[in-house]
């Protein structure tokens, strides 16, 4: 990489969301515009010289041909393609609606940071191992565990449909602290025992099809029809 | 000069286009073309249970999320009869107020202020303007730490559910957001000067026709039954459809509406205009020194109406603090409802305007029709009649002068084009 790496900043389909975290890195968000040469950020800024690129952040599902030009012609000038929220990594919201791809499908993604929105964090973390030239840290481990560690009561076990089990961690289990079931909005935890899930809410009265209906707002493609993970 | 064509405007969120047709000195066409991918929301509601909904149309913007999230709540609340504890009622606005300073800030010191001072974006900006922008950042972050403490994230909240909050604010919370709360309502001092010291670029306008939300009580304020026109026609919130009409664009992806063939405007200018006069404390000071013409002409001055209105809700804030900081927070869970068929029809004014929710459940709780109507769609036919009688006006300024203030002008509305994009084309 030069110097100050070439950054781009890209919004396919989306809420905007996920680059809305980056704004909203209030505290750092002047240091990290002095660490970068940035090339595009059309959310933000006017003059995007474009060019060749050290790193892309991507965020969106893919819904149009004019997203799927953007994420071809950028791919093709980024060193690095970085999937940006739920949308870009599993299809998110817009696949549910029929019409939307994670850009996974289209291209080759070289890391992805999940998160409806993603996590402040995890951004942070992933902006200064690509500062010091490595690739982020991915985070191996559920929902589940960060809410055991926070002492929190198992809603799966009170009966509710949470998803916490299921989905990747990194929030912090943000909505099982708040008492409220996780939606799965940060999609597939890397290895989800969909099985152990099922028996519990079984005894519940809930049917696999609740599970998966609930996995499927967020998760897009990324579980199957028996609850494993794809992808 | 035939044509002038913008592929992307930018700083402003989402993905537009605009395209001025030009014939010597007249006008011929306009078109403004929100070309964001179509997001299918409210085919993708129906049938999903009504817990789920909030949340999912939350995921229609990020910038106004707590907005469609405690509309959407009041929406399923209305259609089930459920009547939530004036606790309730106050945490939501308090959640609400700090969307309105977070999203107007943005909006403001981000988007807007760099063209002032002729930078492409706040990275520019800062080199010389480091405080300024700095200081905009601070306030900005006041409005995210009241969404994290209610909303238990800034964008998306989780801690919001139906009847009620999950978890509960603590009073030391409470004590730290007033504070942080304060040092901003400080801070914006120096913004109004910084603001009243700017030149707001005119042109050859018309009294625009306003549109915004008649407040319950008789304060400023962000909720109420009723919508009123600046022309004095006044309309039921669920009976939007005999208010306005919605048209299908041959070129958008965005549905605009007019009334009767008549452009409005929604959004903080409106809102200024329509009951700007009852407004107190700073926010009253603020709008003095700002000096916003009213009746507006110049849909400008929306971004100055902005400011006024993120020191209207830094104030609101503080007092909702300091009403619980003397009364306790009870320890109050969602209040308890019976799950049954029904409509709810709602409209609130999130930071670019009016919006509407309209959701109707079975006896399940399924949803069985949606309809969301956002400030940017509304906006949309006002946007272009102004660029056409910018251009009419402005026509000698050369092109790239023209391009400069057109994007100007779009931008001055605050647009949320994910927002107004969120439904699904019919065929």
């Amino acid at each position: 990489m030069s110097a100050k790496p070439r950054i781009g900043i890209y919004g396919l389909t989306s809420c905007a969301g996920d680059q809305l975290t980056l704004l909203n890195c209030e505290d750092e968000l002047l240091a990290i515009l002095d660490a970068v040469d940035l090339r595009s950020f059309v959310m933000a800024h006017s003059a995007n010289p474009e060019g060749e690129l050290d790193v892309a952040f991507v965020e969106g599902a893919v819904t149009q041909q004019s997203d799927l030009d953007l994420l071809t012609d950028v791919r093709s000038r980024a060193g690095l393609v970085i999937a940006i929220g739920t949308c870009a990594v599993w299809g998110g919201l817009p696949y549910l609606a029929g019409k939307g791809t994670a850009i996974s499908q289209h291209i080759q993604v070289d890391f992805s940071i999940p998160g409806c929105p993603i996590e402040k964090s995890q951004l942070l973390n992933a902006l200064s191992a690509l500062l010091h030239g490595d690739l982020p840290l991915e985070l191996p481990y559920p929902v589940c565990l960060e809410c055991t560690i926070r002492e929190n009561n198992c809603l799966l076990q009170r009966g509710e449909i949470c998803c916490g089990s299921l989905t990747a961690g990194g929030c912090g289990a943000r909505c099982p602290s708040h008492g409220v079931a996780c939606m799965g909005c940060r999609g597939s935890a890397l290895d989800p025992n969909y099985q152990s899930a099922q028996q519990i809410l079984a005894k519940y009265g809930y049917t696999p099809e609740d599970i998966l209906q609930r996995l499927a707002l967020f998760s897009g493609e990324g579980f199957s029809k028996e609850g494993e993970r794809v992808g | 000069m035939a044509k002038i064509h913008m592929d992307h405007i930018s700083r402003v969120e989402g993905h537009g286009a605009l395209t001025v047709e030009l014939d010597g000195n007249t006008v011929r066409d306009v078109k403004l073309n929100y070309f964001e991918g179509m997001r299918g929301f409210e085919s993708l509601v129906l049938g999903r249970p009504y817990q789920e909904i909030p949340p999912i149309i939350s995921r229609i913007c990020a910038i106004c999320s707590a907005g469609h999230s405690i509309t959407a709540h009041m929406s399923v609340e209305k259609a089930m009869g459920i009547k939530v504890t004036p606790q309730t009622e106050l945490l939501r606005e308090l959640a609400f107020l700090g969307m309105m300073v977070e999203s107007h800030s943005l909006h403001v010191f981000c988007l807007v202020l760099p063209d002032f001072f002729g930078y492409a974006g706040v990275a520019d900006m800062a080199a010389k303007y480091e405080e300024e922008i700095a200081l905009g950042l601070r306030v900005k972050k006041a409005g995210n730490l009241v969404q994290e403490a209610i909303g238990g994230r800034a964008i998306h909240n989780v801690n919001l559910t139906v009847g009620g909050l999950g978890k509960l604010p603590t009073l030391p919370q409470l004590k730290e957001l007033r504070q942080e709360l304060q040092k901003s309502l400080v801070e914006m001092e120096a913004v109004v000067d910084l603001v009243a010291g700017l030149t707001i670029p005119e042109y050859e306008g018309e009294p625009i026709l306003f549109k915004a939300v008649r407040p319950t009580t008789d304060c400023y304020g962000f909720f109420g039954d009723t919508v009123l026109f600046s022309d004095g026609q006044e309309f039921p919130a669920d009976q939007y459809t005999a208010s306005f009409q919605e048209t299908e664009s041959e070129y958008s992806n965005a549905k605009p509406s007019t009334r009767d063939g008549e452009a409005f405007m929604v959004g903080a200018l409106a809102r200024i205009n329509l009951f700007g006069d009852r407004l107190t404390g700073k926010a009253q000071e603020a709008l003095a020194k700002l000096a916003i013409p009213v009746p507006s002409t110049n849909p400008l001055y929306n971004s100055v109406a902005q400011v006024v209105e993120i020191i209207y809700a830094l104030e609101r804030s503080i007092a909702i603090c300091d009403h619980f900081l003397e009364e306790g927070i009870k320890p109050e869970g969602p209040v308890e409802y019976k799950v049954q068929a029904g409509t709810g029809i709602v409209a609130t004014e999130v930071p670019r305007g009016t919006l509407y929710h309209a959701f109707s459940f079975d006896n399940n709780g399924r949803v069985t029709a949606a309809d969301v109507i956002t400030p940017t769609a509304l906006n949309q036919a006002s946007v272009e009649k102004e660029i056409a009688l910018l251009a009419k006006s402005q026509i000698d300024i050369g092109e790239e002068q023209l391009k400069f203030r057109f994007e100007q002008l779009v931008r001055a509305y605050d647009p949320c084009i994910s927002c107004s994009v969120h439904l699904i084309r019919l065929a």
